[in-house]
């Protein structure tokens, strides 16, 4: 069983450092070499200017800021829904899942403008509306700022955190609570010393993903730091590319190293954090049945504080997305504003060819994709968390790699790396592209699901006779099932609005919905830039409510 | 200190059927005595367990512990677990696994503002009690079955409980370390004098630690008594029979007599331990298979039956034997040196008092 | 399980079927085609009408400016340069040629531009041109400026917007371009940057994001591009007519790639776009100032206004102007 393991634990290094391992030597080419390609001769120019700018310090501070704020707000956010909805009888709560993975489907550009038309200190609807409440002098808010960004950042992160929180939530045992309740301890105070404690490597992991994914993140640094006058990494690598025609990804590479080299050392803090390894190991096998608290005489409250904080913080941008789609040019909600509506944008979208071949092309690659990076992660996920070794360390290293360096290079290195392939300017690019960068979504939650999954269980089936691979689906996948659709909702929403490697990797023909969003924004075409992303909130929903619907079936499990 | 549980009943809608967990049910545990609800899976006793303890709350009724009401429905009473002061030992142990066995015992006491000294004393001697002293720094993954659930256990006493109760708390451990534990537990409690309730569905547990047993069924507490009444003198066919492995035969009272009772049965006529039935009622006489004796030679006396054996099989510390006397298979207990075998003649007797009969 | 694997494969041979309809349709015929490569909005009318004039098909790659000189040096040198035609800003165009990437075709269409516009095969088309835009329902008609020094009036104060001139290439090539076309003396352009500077614009990325916060009232002008005011009709936009003052641009130029794979499309799609049916379609639908005579974009007063091409910063001038402009509008 151990040369199984050792041989199993090569052959995914081998493919996944494949995959993830290219591009960033490019970039490491790339920051290396004279000239805009991957190919000059060496130089050590881009880093002396790349880490001698002054500004880089304020840049750095900036950053921290924003992440770990963003990251905070979104696992915390997270927590309280995942407790609520999975632990508890509060009403409605297939409602409140779907809407806590909305985020997750909305391009993040879009979210980013509807917040900015809802809270900027000018003319945003909130704040008018505040303002005409409590006669207010002046605006309440500005979205302009750096907890404008980590609210909307923290948003926007709340799907990955929820979708990685929920399935640990949905597996704990809850006479780990009951006994403390009988020890004296409240309700409140359970959940403190006890509940979350327990579910430290799944919050752990929501942090760190988050962390990671805020690094790259440029849509809320561009669309709302940017005007507040606030500068975070992204936005520094993007000024530094973009100021002047010949766009140096080289130098910016060179600081995404720096990225890099933050994420590898976050996520061997996250596993020696975790390192005891039995210690999570919560479904025993007997006595596993996941109590629902009731809340009885805070049903209400709470029930009220949720549906508000939803309504708020992801229905309202949703629906000033629909009204953006309708009113033909943006303005603030008015009598005038409704008797213009009508559905010219709509329109514009359905018979605009490419809009349809996009929205095609990500289809395939959101449920394709997802499917094949699924069955990828849950080998690399199990040899993660049930070998451990030091070689198993490696591989989870190694399906970071792409994933954690910023989003406006990563895509260059892509590009660097696969116009020496014959699979360039190809569909195939993208699928392999967005697998290599977006595999962390499959393997955290299917990790976080091994890791509750104690090793007696796959141990009897082998002593079954059950043969390693037999094992594997009979005994172990059925448990991973919540596991294994969380991962696929975050790769398939994630792949059907993916920008950053898409922007450069896709050519006529295969063009997909992010990029075509892209070029709306960049036209300044709101209406139908809102229109089109109103189509892929739907389309992602759908998929979403299909794959829970099948998740169901194979084991009933509710998140 | 006593529990007194009046009216309890907790209905579950489950598939669009009603399930009685608890139906009315009425019961008062003594004080200081070792109450065992005993009864198969699925009826009731754990419900009517966690709602002692309060993590379940029932739709009507009362309970009090000692003098205090902690659930009524009729007084709107429900005082929340954390506040009823009671120990708990849990079937999976729930031993939190990101605390040290010290923190897992302590955590009672620091709920109630201990001082540090104190909760440190405290637990050294409650671990000293149940033998885990020096145990204080293991991370608490690091513990084998037993001795999770001996942390459990001091967890449970540590914090000086009106009442302890036990969920199945020997049904994780193997076979040889749960009787171990059984006795020891048993001893334990009995220097103690603590009231405990104990929910198990495994017979000799119950017999072996119980003062008192209650056996249950959907819902409903069918019989209480000490284990000996239960085991000997049960009421009911489905109490005689779950308490102990028993030959149930269809019987018919045939006479009263002062000493016994008298029945015509499968086997022939029997005297029995004196019950309270009119002549001529259907009874089952109930014979447990350890009291089933073969005689030698002898064939006079009371309850002397002949048959044949039919299986034999050897459980080490006894053969257990199938005979068959008229048309009846009868299970019996024969000494494991016996040379007896299949299709030998044999002869057995039944003592009155050991021939139970109940309703049926 | 059963259901559950039953509809496991189903999935998966739905997807493999999904799969194979990719791969065969990367295996078509070659067809008669030519490849486009640009950054310009809405020109599939055009390409459209190529089409249906010449029956070659045109195919559009859209690549972003900031990712432009990348993609296309990096498909050069593996060898896999797809483009026949590179539409792109003049400087682009010439950081191209010294790589030898675009070849020396001179259309036959060329004749009728104005003189200097074509450059051993860089032909000039259009100008970028950019302007004073303003939300026409929320500024009163004496309030529009006339003169681009009349933006540094405190009554502008959080009312302007425009792209980050510490990095956006041709914003700070207009910055430029104000004090060599508009402004008599260094002085006077410095002390209208710090007025500008002072009325606190908020600043977005590019060109791009500008209008929305005009039309939206968020903001009511800013520094953008005229060509808004019919992309974005009916937005309450308009132009500020600056009196005795030029509206400046960047110019767009194009060439043919010296690898194209369809060099007779190529020419035969060059030689269309500079006709002056397809600059019409492009002023008209696009708004684009093109230097076709004749032609002009469908806004009101366009046909009178002087537009011109701004000199062309070099890369090195553009960043340290960039933080030139970064200390005058501090932006952190």
């Amino acid at each position: 069983m151990t040369g199984k393991h050792t041989k199993l634990t090569f052959f995914l290094i081998a493919i996944v450092g494949f995959l993830t391992v290219c591009p960033v030597v490019m970039l490491v080419f790339g920051s290396l070499s004279e000239g805009l390609t991957a190919s000059g001769d060496f130089t050590l120019a881009k880093y002396v200017a790349a880490y001698s700018d002054p500004a880089l310090l304020e840049v750095l501070f900036n950053t921290v800021v924003f992440v770990v704020g963003a990251s905070i707000s979104a696992t915390t956010l997270a927590l309280f829904l995942a407790y609520l909805n999975i632990r508890t009888d509060i009403p409605f709560k297939f409602i409140f899942g779907v809407i806590s993975i909305i985020p997750m489907m909305i391009p993040h550009i879009l979210f980013s403008v509807s917040w900015v038309l809802l809270l900027n200190p000018s003319n945003g609807i909130l704040n008018l509306l505040l303002k005409e409440l409590f006669a207010l002098e002046n605006a309440p808010f500005n979205i302009y700022s750096l907890p404008g960004m980590i609210l909307v950042e923290g948003l926007l992160d709340l799907p990955i955190a929820y979708l990685i929180i929920a399935p640990a939530m949905s597996a704990f045992d809850a006479s780990l609570e009951e006994s403390s309740r009988v020890c004296g301890a409240s309700t409140g105070k359970t959940i403190f010393r006890i509940t979350l404690p327990v579910l430290r490597p799944a919050i752990l992991a929501a942090f760190i993903l988050c962390v990671i994914r805020g690094l790259a993140s440029f849509a809320v640094p561009s669309v709302i730091g940017m005007p507040g006058r606030i500068y975070v990494l992204a936005t520094h690598l993007y000024q530094m590319v973009s100021t002047g025609f010949a766009a140096d990804y080289g130098k910016a590479s060179a600081v995404g190293m720096s990225v890099l080299v933050a994420s590898i050392i976050l996520i061997y803090l996250y596993r020696y954090l975790t390192s005891a390894g039995e210690k999570f190991v919560t479904i025993a096998g007997r006595g596993y049945k996941p109590t629902i608290i009731r809340l009885k005489r805070s049903k209400v409250p709470l029930f009220l504080i949720l549906g508000i904080l939803s309504f708020v913080l992801i229905v309202l941008p949703v629906i000033v997305l629909i009204y953006i789609s309708l009113v033909p040019y943006s303005m603030v909600p008015s009598a005038r504003a409704f008797s213009m509506m009508g559905m010219k944008h709509w329109i514009d979208v359905l018979n605009d060819p490419i809009s349809l071949l996009s929205l095609k092309n990500s289809l395939f690659l959101g449920i394709f994709g997802a499917t094949v990076g699924i069955f990828l992660s849950i080998f690399v996920a199990y040899v993660i968390v049930k070998v451990r070794t030091r070689s198993a360390g490696i591989l989870e290293s190694l399906s970071f790699l792409s994933f954690s360096f910023p989003g406006i290079v990563i895509g260059v290195g892509f590009m660097w790396f696969f116009v020496r392939t014959p699979l360039y300017a190809t569909i195939w690019a993208l699928l392999i592209g967005y697998i290599a960068t977006y595999l962390p979504y499959g393997i955290r939650p299917l990790s976080s699901a091994f890791v509750q999954i104690h090793n007696h269980l796959e141990e009897s089936s082998l002593v079954a006779g059950a043969s390693y691979l037999t094992t594997l689906r009979r005994v172990v996948v059925p448990l991973l099932v919540p596991g294994i659709i969380s991962g696929w909702v975050l790769m398939a929403t994630m792949f059907f609005r993916e920008l950053s490697l898409s922007v450069v990797l896709s050519r006529p023909g295969t063009e997909v919905l992010a990029v075509q969003i892209l070029r709306f924004a960049e036209d300044g075409l709101w209406g139908r830039l809102s229109a089109l992303g109103i189509m892929m909130i739907a389309v992602s929903a759908l998929l979403v409510i299909l794959v829970n619907y099948i998740g169901n079936k194979v084991r009933p499990m509710v998140y | 200190m006593e529990i007194q549980i009046k009216g309890l009943r907790k209905h579950y809608a489950s598939e669009g059927r009603i399930i009685k967990a608890l139906d009315d049910v009425d019961l008062i545990i003594p004080a200081n005595q070792i109450f065992t609800l005993l009864g198969p899976s699925g009826c009731g006793k754990t419900t009517l367990l966690r709602s002692i303890v309060g993590l379940e709350s029932p739709d009507a009724g009362e309970i009090r512990i000692g003098d205090e009401i902690v659930y009524s429905s009729g007084k709107k009473i429900a005082v929340p677990t954390e506040k009823r002061g009671l120990g708990m030992v849990f079937q999976t142990y729930a031993i939190w696994p990101h605390m040290n066995v010290f923190d897992n015992v302590a955590y009672p006491l620091q709920n109630r503002k201990v001082s540090k000294d104190e909760i440190r004393r405290r637990v050294e001697e409650t671990l000293s009690l149940v033998q885990l002293e020096g145990f204080e720094k293991r991370p608490a993954t690091n513990l084998s079955g037993g001795q999770q659930q001996r942390v459990a256990l001091a967890r449970a006493l540590v914090g000086k409980p009106k009442v302890i109760l036990f969920d199945e708390p020997l049904s994780n451990l193997d076979a040889k370390l749960r009787e171990e534990t059984r006795k020891e537990l048993k001893d334990f409690l009995y220097e103690l004098k603590i009231t405990a309730v104990y929910v198990t569905h495994d017979r000799v547990e119950a017999l072996a630690l119980s003062d008192i047993i209650a056996i249950m069924r959907s819902g409903r507490i069918i019989e209480t008594g000490s284990p000996k009444k239960i085991y000997f003198d049960a009421e009911s066919e489905f109490v005689a029979d779950f308490i102990g492995r028993a030959n149930l035969i269809k019987a018919v009272i045939q006479e009263q007599r002062p000493e016994a009772t008298v029945v015509d049965s499968a086997i022939g006529r029997l005297a029995c331990r004196k019950a309270d039935f009119p002549v001529g009622a259907a009874v089952t006489l109930c014979l447990r298979p350890e009291f089933i004796s073969l005689t030698r030679g002898d064939h006079q006396g009371t309850n002397v039956i002949q048959g044949n054996i039919v299986t034999m099989l050897f459980v080490g510390d006894a053969f257990e034997g199938e005979i068959r006397a008229g048309e009846q298979l009868l299970l019996a207990r024969i000494e494991p040196e016996t040379k007896l075998a299949k299709d030998n003649e044999v002869w057995f007797q039944v003592k009155p008092e050991h021939c139970l009969l109940v309703a049926g | 399980m059963k259901p559950a694997k039953k509809s496991v494969s189903f999935i998966v041979a739905l997807l493999l079927i999904s799969g194979t309809l990719f791969v065969e349709k990367g295996g078509a015929a070659e067809e008669a085609k030519v490849a486009f490569y640009a950054n310009i909005t809405a020109v599939e009318p055009i390409m459209d009408a190529f089409t249906k004039a010449t029956g070659i098909k045109a195919e559009y790659t859209r690549i972003s400016t900031a990712k432009f000189l990348a993609t296309v040096f990096t498909e050069f040198e593996a060898g896999k340069l797809m483009a026949d035609v590179i539409q792109a800003p003049l400087p682009v165009l010439e950081m191209l040629k010294a790589k030898g990437v675009i070849s020396s075709y001179v259309s036959p269409e060329a004749a009728t531009y104005p003189e200097g516009s074509n450059k051993d095969g860089i032909q000039q088309f259009g100008i970028e041109y950019v302007g004073l835009i303003y939300n026409k329902e929320l500024v009163k008609p004496e309030d529009v400026p006339k003169r681009y020094q009349d933006l540094t009036d405190p009554k502008w104060k959080d009312k302007i917007v425009m792209a980050n001139p510490a990095s956006h290439a041709t914003t700070i090539c207009w910055l430029i371009g104000l004090r060599d076309n508009v402004f008599a003396s260094e002085a006077e352009w410095m002390e209208f940057l710090k007025g500008l500077a002072a009325n606190k614009p908020m600043f977005v990325a590019s060109f791009g994001p500008t209008p929305a916060p005009i039309e939206s009232g968020e903001k009511v002008i800013g520094i953008s591009m005229p060509k808004y005011i019919v992309t974005k009709a009916p937005a309450p936009l308009d132009w500020a007519r600056v009196q005795n003052q030029p509206l400046m641009g960047t110019p767009r130029a194009m060439g043919i790639s010296t690898k194209a794979p369809h060099p007779e499309e190529a020419k035969k799609f060059m030689d269309y776009w500079l006709s002056k049916e397809a600059m019409g379609l492009l002023a008209k639908d696009v708004g684009e100032y093109v230097l076709t005579p004749g032609v002009f974009p469908p806004i009101e007063g366009m046909d009178q206004a002087k537009v011109i091409s701004i000199k062309e910063l070099s890369d090195d001038e553009i960043a340290k102007w960039g933080e030139e402009f970064k200390k005058i509008f501090a932006v952190k």
